[in-house]
């Protein structure tokens, strides 16, 4: 039996009246690689954005190594260990890609008052951010302002900031959109690289054929609500998968 | 040196203390404050008052005057660090009209009259006056340079540059915004009172209206000028602001439009400020001294 990272219970999120996610049960095991599917508006980010703690949950829990996460600040969440990305990228542009990930080294640092007046211009703290840089393939650009930076080489940055952060799940969210096909290669090889390394993962996709071919095990929402669940082949036979993404076939046949 | 140049070189001197305060706030920690001036008044009058009514002497008021201006800051930042860009300008404005008021009002602050007969500073007994008033200012101004330097080198410092680039990245890495912002906040509103202090002592005559929104919007101007977020910005942009009224003297009554339209020319042509990225002076100066962009 596998341990259990990340279990999320009966998790709803209204807007008013508007239900973005209704009664969604999962788990997230240990070294796993598990997607979230879904046609847009499906309420992917609004589940992300419920476990990241930059919305609290309507009703339902979620608990991270078996404590209860839901309900604390962002903030309190990264420093538990959790490291995320964003599917609009936002870097500390004005700052270079090193000092980028030297902001996520200090994750241990900022909950102590005496810990934040040391220094962080060290070179051992250079080296150690130039080890996850190099990890990524953005070791050749660490002192580029990363506002220069084109979209691929700013995902694989955010990735790096998660993967100091979240030293054992990572929530990736549509890492892939906008990427062009050979940086689409790399990046499934990296995600695989970051599970070799006994990282959980947990990543949002919008292109079914990307999420097929890395994820483990893959959930799809639709309507914000859990209609399918399992591995990547029985979810492409799943009606309820193929209904959401294509319509009714009944329609497909009258057409 | 004669005194008249002596005493411009100290006020440049207060004033880019009060900046370096500014700098920690809008420059590193990227809230914006129109409101710097009150702070500096708070520091201003709680070292008057102390030397004044309680009889201390400017150097074992000095801590008090300090942790009086940061705390006030914390008790005002907590509420108005809740929001953000214009509505925290306006904020801020709001809170430089109401120092100045209750300053004006309430007769324990001297209301209209102002605060005056406030002592010079002693040391080892000798009255600081003159120039060595200046040389004390020049002192406190490196002390204040070196915190910021060191604030810049520390994690608190980059969690504020952080911050400033992009809020919500940044608490995904396990920096709380508001903890950060109050920290920026209470820095430069006691490096403020430092400065209030030093222009106490100095005039030795104080009144609300030297604290007015407009001496805010001055203090802002140095800083802008200088390029926000550089440590060398508010010696650069107070020496500039506080020598060219002088040296354009006839134009005294226009200073207001002077003010706008080199801040204008500046959000034109040089955003970053005179020392900011990709600027003129920067660019001029790599060019002919390489390595000196870090």
């Amino acid at each position: 039996m596998k341990t259990i990272v990340l279990q999320v219970k009966g998790l709803s999120k209204y807007f008013g009246g508007l239900k973005a996610l209704d009664n969604v049960n999962f788990k997230l095991f240990s070294q796993e690689i598990l997607g979230i599917l879904g046609p847009n508006g499906a309420g992917k980010t609004v589940c992300f954005n419920l476990i990241c703690g930059d919305y609290k949950p309507t009703h339902g829990e979620i608990a991270f190594n078996g404590q209860r996460i839901d309900g604390l600040l962002p903030h309190e969440i990264a420093s538990l260990g959790i490291g995320r990305t964003f599917q609009i990228v936002k870097p500390f542009s004005s700052l270079t890609v090193l000092e980028n990930v030297l902001v996520a080294r200090g994750i241990m640092r900022y909950k102590s008052f005496s810990k934040i007046w040391s220094i962080w211009k060290s070179p051992t703290e250079k080296k150690a951010a130039l080890e996850v840089l190099e990890h990524v393939g953005l070791a050749d650009l660490a002192s580029r302002k990363a506002g220069l930076l084109p979209l691929g080489n700013l995902r694989r940055l955010e990735i790096a900031r998660a993967l100091v952060v979240g030293s054992k799940l990572i929530l990736l969210d549509e890492s892939f959109s906008g990427l062009r096909p050979e940086e689409i290669a790399k990046m499934e090889r990296l995600i695989q690289d970051i599970r070799k390394d006994g990282i959980t993962v947990l990543l949002i996709e919008h292109n079914m054929r990307v999420a097929m071919g890395i994820c483990d095990r893959i959930i799809v929402l639709d309507h914000g609500r859990k209609i399918a669940e399992g591995a990547p082949e029985s979810i492409q036979q799943d009606e309820n998968v193929i209904e959401a993404y294509l319509g009714k076939r009944t329609y497909a046949n009258a057409a | 040196m004669n005194a008249y140049v002596i005493t411009i070189a100290t006020i440049i001197a207060i004033n880019a203390i009060t900046v370096c305060g500014l700098n920690v706030i809008v420059g590193y920690a990227g809230q914006i404050s129109l409101g710097h001036a009150a702070f500096v008044g708070i520091g201003a009058y709680s070292a008057a008052l102390l030397s004044t009514k309680a009889g201390m002497s400017f150097w074992s008021a000095l801590p008090a005057v300090i942790a009086i201006s940061g705390f006030i800051g914390l008790l005002l930042g907590l509420p108005s660090l809740r929001v953000k860009d214009d509505f925290l300008a306006i904020t801020t404005i709001g809170i430089n009209f109401i120092v100045e008021a209750i300053f004006l009002y309430i007769p324990f602050f001297g209301g209209a009259m102002g605060i005056g007969g406030i002592p010079t500073i002693m040391l080892f007994g000798l009255k600081i006056k003159g120039l060595s008033f200046l040389l004390l200012c020049v002192m406190f101004l490196s002390l204040i340079l070196f915190v910021c330097w060191w604030f810049m080198r520390s994690w608190a410092g980059l969690a504020c540059f952080a911050l400033r680039e992009e809020e919500s990245a940044s608490s995904s890495m396990g920096i709380s915004p508001m903890r950060f912002k109050l920290l920026a906040f209470v820095i430069g509103t006691a490096i403020a009172g430092l400065g209030g202090a030093l222009y106490a002592h100095y005039m030795r005559f104080i009144s609300a209206s030297d604290f007015s929104f407009p001496v805010s919007i001055s203090l802002l101007s140095m800083l802008v000028l200088g390029g926000m977020g550089n440590l060398w910005a508010p010696i650069i942009g107070a020496a500039i602001l506080g020598s060219l009224p002088e040296i354009f003297r006839p134009l005294v009554n226009y200073r207001i439009l002077f003010y706008t339209v080199l801040l204008l020319l500046m959000i034109r042509f040089q955003p970053g400020g005179l020392l900011g990225e990709e600027s003129f002076a920067r660019r001029t100066l790599s060019s002919i001294l390489p390595g000196i962009r870090k």
